[in-house]
């Protein structure tokens, strides 16, 4: 909520009693609000559009413009505003009548100075909740825009770098030189198709996770089998990079209840991270254990490390570090947010501890796999 | 001496073909991989013409550069050199800075999309470069 004191709410009263205006004024100046009264239906409605009220009162029997009428265009001025009206025992029909039109709720007369109370402020409540979503609709519906436009850049940006190589080279294809840029050129277009088949499907498997169809399946997992196996798959990679791995898992199992396929993303992401983003001469280390109902597993490396004012956004869809001294490493910018998705989904945290330059350390912890009760194969709630 | 142009972008594949391009049409061709490069070298070499990528993961991205060119006074002198912002999404500055109509300067002086119509961008070039050698 915003500090400032914000102005008081005003709120119109339109009634032909004269003593019925002056007491409500009474009354809800005496709440805080700024109160505006007036006599007849035509009057009420030039008030309610000069002075944008958050609620009106509005005796439904008046002589002129019915209090009916009165209802029904003060939401042409405003949809917004609240409207209470006020009626006679003989009239609770009409009153029904009045709320069925938009009227948000009545008062029979004749009412106490507590019911006014009561109502004016459950309606004005009623129309700051209103307020507020309609806010978050608008600051969602402008998030969705901005978050549109980033994808669509993401997904054109390497399919203009392949289009504008091909349009040069037909362009230059006559005598130039250009036979060895040509070669060049054509892997570079290799490199940007794989860069959006990575993003594509990073995107897909973002969309499975979201979904829940990636999370569904709940088995008994051994994580010390998949990372093993990730680690096996990467020795290569990281070996060229100059990058030792390193497996310092415990020998027993470590298990816990999770989609495979989901964990083994998971693992991906984080060991190949270590890989891409650290230095020749640099390792990646995963260890791991069995603590308190919880596996936690560590994927620590020595490589460049994040620094601290970017750590907050880390774990965002598309993030990526902005620096121009950053070392330029290939990366669709999802790998992390999927990580995150995909350990909240099996009610697991994830959390990193870093040091600019020196490395990174990312821990995750999962629940651990615990034997169903009875021995028939029941899936674990 | 051949007229120099400055291309601003974090795309490195994008700055290859444009250079190969403007070389191969007699056209000396700079380029800075950062919108903070970017500035650098257009107070440094006073270049012919600026092409100018909007989208840039790096700190200082296209308007931030347009900004500066526009408004700092130690641009002050590069405010004429004609400069055109490119990007994979048609966005026009009216729409992304409701009041670029009143702060006229904030505007580039083409906005074109990626990737570029090679004949169009060069007819383009190729006049606002004539256009400010002969105001010299």
């Amino acid at each position: 909520m915003p500090s400032e004191p914000a102005a008081p709410e005003t709120v119109v009263v339109i009634d032909d009693d004269y003593a019925m205006r002056l007491s409500c004024r009474k009354i809800l100046a005496k709440m805080g609000l700024r109160a505006e009264v007036f006599e007849d239906g035509a009057r009420g409605l030039e008030g309610v559009a000069a002075l944008k009220p958050g609620l009106v009162v509005v005796d439904l029997k008046m002589p002129g413009i019915s209090g009916m009428e009165v209802v029904s265009r003060v939401h042409e001025i405003d949809p917004q505003i609240i409207i209470v009206v006020i009626t006679g025992y003989a009239t609770i029909d009409t009153a029904i009548e009045a709320m069925k039109s938009g009227a948000y709720d009545f008062l029979p007369k004749p009412f106490s100075p507590d019911e006014l109370r009561l109502i004016v402020n459950r309606g004005l409540d009623r129309r700051r909740l209103a307020l507020e979503s309609q806010q978050a609709e608008i600051e969602r519906a402008l998030l969705k825009r901005r978050f549109v436009t980033f994808v669509s850049h993401q997904l054109r940006t390497p399919l203009v770098a392949i289009h504008q190589y091909l349009d040069v080279l037909k362009h230059l294809d006559q005598g130039d030189n250009m036979q060895a840029r040509r070669q060049e050129w054509i892997d570079r277009c290799l490199k940007r198709t794989e860069e959006l088949q990575n993003l594509i499907s990073d995107w897909l498997t973002l969309a499975r996770v979201e979904g829940g169809t990636l999370t569904k399946e709940r088995v008994r997992a051994d994580l010390n089998q998949i990372i093993g196996g990730i680690l096996k798959t990467y020795q290569e990679m990281a070996a060229a990079e100059g990058v030792a791995l390193q497996n310092a898992l415990p020998e027993e199992p470590l298990c816990v209840c999770g989609d495979r396929s989901c964990l083994s993303v998971l693992f991906d992401n984080l060991i190949t991270n270590g890989i891409k983003y650290n230095k020749p001469g640099g390792r990646v280390r995963v260890s791991g254990c069995t603590e308190g109902g919880e596996v936690m597993i560590a994927v620590a490396d020595t490589g460049v490390g994040i620094p601290e004012k970017y750590r907050p956004y880390l774990f965002d869809e598309f993030f990526r570090i902005r620096d121009d001294s950053a070392k330029r490493t290939a990366g669709t910018g999802l790998g992390l947010h999927i990580s995150k998705r995909i350990v909240n989904e099996m009610a697991g945290s994830i959390d990193v501890e870093s040091e600019a330059g020196a490395g990174s350390t990312f821990r995750v912890r999962l629940p651990a796999w615990r034997e169903p009760e009875d021995s028939t194969h029941g899936s674990p709630a | 001496m051949p007229a120099r142009v400055l291309l601003i972008d974090d795309d490195s594949d994008f700055r290859a073909s444009v250079r190969s391009l403007l070389e191969s049409q007699g056209y000396e061709v700079l380029e800075a991989a950062s919108g903070h490069d970017g500035l650098r070298m257009v107070a440094e070499h006073k270049p012919d013409a600026i092409l100018l990528d909007v989208m840039m993961e790096t700190s200082v991205e296209g308007y931030g550069v347009t900004y500066a060119l526009k408004f700092r006074d130690e641009y002050a002198e590069c405010r004429q050199i004609p400069l055109f912002m490119v990007s994979s999404i048609t966005e026009s500055p009216d729409e992304r800075f409701p009041m670029s109509a009143e702060v006229e300067m904030i505007r580039p002086d083409r906005y074109l999309s990626k990737p570029l119509d090679i004949p169009r961008f060069l007819e383009l070039l190729e006049k606002a470069v004539a256009a400010t050698k002969d105001a010299e």
